[in-house]
């Protein structure tokens, strides 16, 4: 695990979510972890390929979810994870993961990334590596987003 | 993919072996071969090819007025007209007369099978390309590799599961997908299945232990095998795309909801004497395709 792609998935989210009505964004504890990790109830996880190989999987409570969707959507209330608050964090992966392939880019790292592969659940555990991988936590308008990557 | 007849048209024998070159190890195959226009039509009638390609010069007739004799028996035939000269009044006169596509000799091999391709492709269903090309090959490579890696024979079946949500209750292995098309595909099974399974891969006696993460670590591994084939299979099969995988990633637990969101996907099952292995792949649909 390389500590030099930590700061591109910091700056994307830095960069997209105030686009998208985000107020304040702040980086939480940086941390390593080994093995599965507890989903906290939404986690998406995303391929890399190309030139920096591995999975980020973006870890966040369902009522966090539910926040970042309504807020997504124009402060709509979003009372249930449904099909539309889905969508929006599937959207919300999707952009923030683009933006960080970009800023890989720009250090010299072409990057592919795949389609994200939403999961929920009360109880069930990710694993990204076998390894020790990093985890950073941003704050998001109070609600945490929990980045997990193991890239190389 | 099935496979698609190819009858070539040309009067020097060198370019047709050229070109029969190279369409070997596609799912292109060479039904028949005319020197000449007069022949082009008999062997035309004879073979029914999927796709004709033309030479412009021919000894009798030209391959436009070859062309037009062979649309005027079956208006649906598909010419890719090849030719030393590709100016733009010859294909302006091609199209008039119904030829769908133009190439410049010496032939690239990528342009030419990217070219018959999309022939071949505009003309079916996008959902039946997909279909055949993308998922008829997964599920034979997956009843292979299940058999190679744990002498398990699969029933195998498949459906389309457009935007239809699942649960997967065991382990999962998830392994993205990038490039064109874009996607991720979810290897699944109950513990008891996926445990029994990575016994078999491993050839572990009833004596020996094995312990869960080492069940998930075998399963994992196997699912990294296949997809690793099958993409390497898709690529050969379709030249215009580069696929990769991601490494694998695991989920595990109880009624995990997965969700198909602007996916078009596809699952597909393994009946076997331990239960069920299944396996949900899924593409990225994007504005003009896959619909």
């Amino acid at each position: 695990m390389d500590v030099k792609f930590v700061n591109p998935f910091i700056n994307a989210i830095t960069t997209v979510l105030p686009q998208l009505g985000f107020l304040t964004i702040t980086r939480g504890k940086l941390s390593t972890r080994e093995k599965a990790m507890p989903s906290l109830g939404v986690t998406v996880l995303v391929g890399f390929t190309k030139s920096v190989r591995g999975n980020v999987a973006y870890n966040m409570t369902t009522e966090a979810a539910c926040k970042i969707a309504s807020t997504m959507m124009m402060g709509m209330p979003v009372a249930t994870f449904d099909e539309m608050a889905q969508s929006a964090i599937s959207e919300l992966s999707n952009m923030v993961t683009a933006n960080a392939a970009t800023n890989l880019a720009s250090m010299d790292f072409e990057v592919d990334i795949s389609t994200p592969s939403l999961t929920l659940g009360d109880n069930f555990s990710v694993k990204i590596s076998d390894i020790q991988y990093l985890v950073i936590e941003m704050d998001i308008d109070g609600n945490l987003i929990e980045i997990n990557m193991d890239l190389h | 993919m099935k496979e698609v007849r190819v009858l070539i048209v040309d009067d020097s024998k060198v370019s047709y072996m050229m070109l029969t070159k190279m369409l070997e190890k596609t799912n292109f195959k060479v039904c028949g071969y005319a020197k000449d226009s007069e022949e082009a039509v008999e062997k035309y009638q004879i073979h029914k090819p999927d796709i004709i390609t033309m030479d412009m010069n021919l000894p009798d007739r030209d391959g436009i007025e070859t062309s037009r004799h062979i649309l005027k028996l079956d208006p649906n035939a598909k010419i890719l007209m090849i030719s030393a000269m590709k100016d733009v009044s010859l294909m302006i006169k091609g199209r008039a007369a119904g030829i769908r596509s133009f190439l410049q000799k010496p032939v690239d091999p990528n342009e030419f099978i990217d070219t018959l391709l999309l022939l071949y492709q505009n003309e079916m269903n996008l959902h039946t390309i997909l279909e055949e090309s993308y998922i008829k090959p997964l599920v034979k490579i997956f009843q292979r590799e299940l058999f190679k890696l744990s002498g398990l024979q699969g029933k195998m079946m498949f459906e389309e599961t457009r935007d239809v949500d699942f649960d997967v209750t065991g382990t999962g292995v998830i392994i993205g997908l990038t490039g064109n098309p874009s996607g991720r595909m979810i290897i699944y099974a109950t513990d008891i299945t996926m445990i029994e399974f990575a016994r078999l891969v491993l050839n572990l006696s009833d004596e020996e232990d094995l312990s869960d993460e080492e069940a998930q670590d075998a399963f994992e591994e196997a699912a990294n095998i296949l997809m690793g084939n099958y993409i390497s299979k898709l690529n050969d099969l379709l030249k215009d795309n580069e696929i990769r995988i991601a490494p694998p990633g695991m989920i595990s637990g109880n009624k995990i909801r997965i969700l198909n969101t602007k996916l078009k996907s596809f699952k597909i099952t393994a009946k076997t004497r331990i239960g069920d292995l299944e396996m949900s792949i899924g593409f990225a649909r994007r504005q003009d395709e896959w619909m």
